[in-house]
């Protein structure tokens, strides 16, 4: 029961980072309702796919990395290894830099120079913490960003309104910016590094086939208070900064979204929800990269060894945050970054995508716990749908801007 | 058994359990009274790098070599002393020992043991 718990409230935290922030409010403040829609196909197809990721775990006792190269070999290996290396590093710059723009809400300071503590911060956790104070201790912090779906309740949520997005309706103007937003929202919830990292999670958890059914209930049910929140986001979004005509092009515009139901507090609780979304996904994207290089050439890792045990894994999350820190101190518009790395990710997907589904077929590895045709349908349609789409949109979006 | 399958890029354990490596690489044995058999399981970057193509393979020699790491030759484990633990290999070795973990040695000594906190956690 408390593992569901856990499970849960970690899930909420992970959900929520600068991505699913920025693009809801974005959705919320442009299109109103019009991409409930995006959300709803997104939050599904990450529910199957983390399902599928802890289901991978607990039958074959493989992460996601060491199945893939396993069973497809090194030399297919390195194209998604690789891909996940630019994804990772471009969001964990996109996250690292909204911790600093919500420090920044607070205290003034340019966010560029903040970046640099925030930096630090997320280093001396991941040199000195372990996995499970890591976890925890985020997904706890994370609960603040309920406050969205607080906001979209009290400002008296249309629900008429809201369930008739779940329809597409492409706005007669704006064709591109529509479907960008399209994209980014499903590229901002359906984050690649998510699977690596539950199934790492799983894995060290030693999770067994008895762990099934938790692992069911915490995909499907933490996914879905995650995706709440981020509805929480667009709603408010919706229903403060549209009928101000606010669009959102910096996070000062979409801090607005909150003042009007908590008063002199919105702000301040906006940068705060922010900055525990966004530093608790730099931690684990960092984690992450660490993971699947680790799991990729077969090093050792362990998040609970100290640093000098697992030299080679240490020395990837120190590189990646190093590394990370530059763009944001050069100067680098962390909401622009953040959208261009949702892009990507929809164009990355398939590649991390697929295998996994063929991984999740094969009797090797999953015996009797083969998905299900929904299961492969549901993924492989909404993955390859948002790659049509990312394939159209962009450019379109580049053209227009 | 299908080499290919069963035991190439299959993790591979220590004595004491730790992550040792990846199978990087097969040495196959030619005989003349007979079909060829496997000799041996590389574990090493070089050889890993060389599945990509020569040029990567010389590169990373190179960089063995370069750094001071290694003179870029793998670790070559007779079969015999390859034990198939099911999911993973499994070898009665240390891997703190072995060239396996050249890299390993060579970061943490030039690296990781020079931040402060390297041998400790909260």
């Amino acid at each position: 029961m408390l593992k569901v718990v856990l499970g849960i409230v970690t899930s909420i935290g992970g959900f929520v980072e600068v991505g699913s922030i920025s693009t809801s409010a974005q959705a919320g403040a442009s299109f109103r309702f019009r991409l409930v829609w995006a959300l709803a196909l997104a939050t599904l197809c990450l529910m199957f796919l983390i399902e599928m990721s802890g289901r991978l775990a607990a039958v074959s006792k493989h992460t996601l990395a060491d199945a893939v190269r396993e069973r497809f070999g090194f030399n297919f290996h390195v194209v998604p290894l690789a891909g996940e290396a630019v994804l990772d590093g471009l969001v964990l710059t996109a996250e690292m830099g909204g911790v600093a723009i919500a420090l920044h809400l607070l205290t003034g300071i340019p966010a560029r120079w903040l970046v640099v503590p925030v930096a630090l911060a997320v280093w001396l956790l991941l040199w000195f913490g372990t996995f499970g104070m890591i976890e925890n201790g985020m997904g706890l912090l994370g609960l603040v960003t309920l406050c969205f779906v607080v906001a979209a309740m009290k400002l008296g949520l249309p629900w008429r309104e809201a369930a008739g997005g779940l329809v597409p309706s492409v706005p007669p103007d704006h064709h591109a910016s529509y479907g960008f937003m399209a994209v980014s929202i499903l590229g901002a919830t359906i984050s690649p590094y998510m699977l690596n990292f539950y199934s790492s999670g799983a894995v060290e958890e030693k999770w067994k086939e008895s762990d099934l059914m938790t692992n069911r209930i915490t995909a499907g049910i933490g996914m879905g208070f995650g995706s709440l929140v981020s509805f929480g986001v667009l709603a408010a979004a919706a229903l403060t900064l549209q009928p101000a005509g606010i669009q959102v092009d910096r996070y000062e515009q979409a801090a607005l979204m909150l003042p009007p139901v908590f008063g002199r507090w919105g702000v301040p609780l906006f940068a705060a929800a922010l900055a525990v979304g966004c530093f608790g996904a730099a931690l684990e994207i960092a984690l992450n990269l660490a993971f699947a290089m680790a799991q990729a050439f077969g090093w050792n890792w362990d998040k609970n060894q100290r640093p000098a045990e697992d030299a080679r894994f240490s020395l990837v999350y120190t590189l990646a945050v190093l590394v990370a820190v530059v763009p944001i101190l050069a100067g680098v518009d962390p909401l622009r970054l953040t959208l261009l790395s949702m892009a990507v990710t929809v164009i990355v997907l398939p590649i991390v995508v697929l295998p996994f589904l063929v991984l999740m077929n094969d009797e090797h590895y999953v015996g009797t716990h083969r998905n299900g045709w929904l299961g492969n349908a549901v993924v492989a349609f909404i993955v390859v749908m948002g790659f049509v789409l990312a394939l159209v949109a962009v450019p379109l979006e580049i053209m227009g801007s | 058994m299908d080499l290919v399958r069963d035991l190439l890029d299959k993790q591979v354990r220590d004595r004491r359990g730790k992550r040792m490596g990846k199978v990087d690489g097969i040495v196959l044995e030619l005989r003349k009274d007979g079909p060829p058999r496997v000799a041996f399981v590389e574990i090493g970057p070089v050889t890993l790098a060389r599945r990509l193509g020569p040029a990567f393979g010389r590169l990373m020699q190179a960089i063995d070599v370069g750094f001071g790491v290694s003179d870029g030759a793998p670790l070559r484990i007779p079969l015999s002393k390859v034990r198939d633990a099911g999911i993973e290999a499994a070898v009665d070795l240390e891997a703190e020992e072995t060239r396996a973990w050249d890299w390993e040695r060579w970061l943490r000594r030039h690296v990781i043991n020079r931040i402060p906190g390297a041998g400790s956690r909260l």
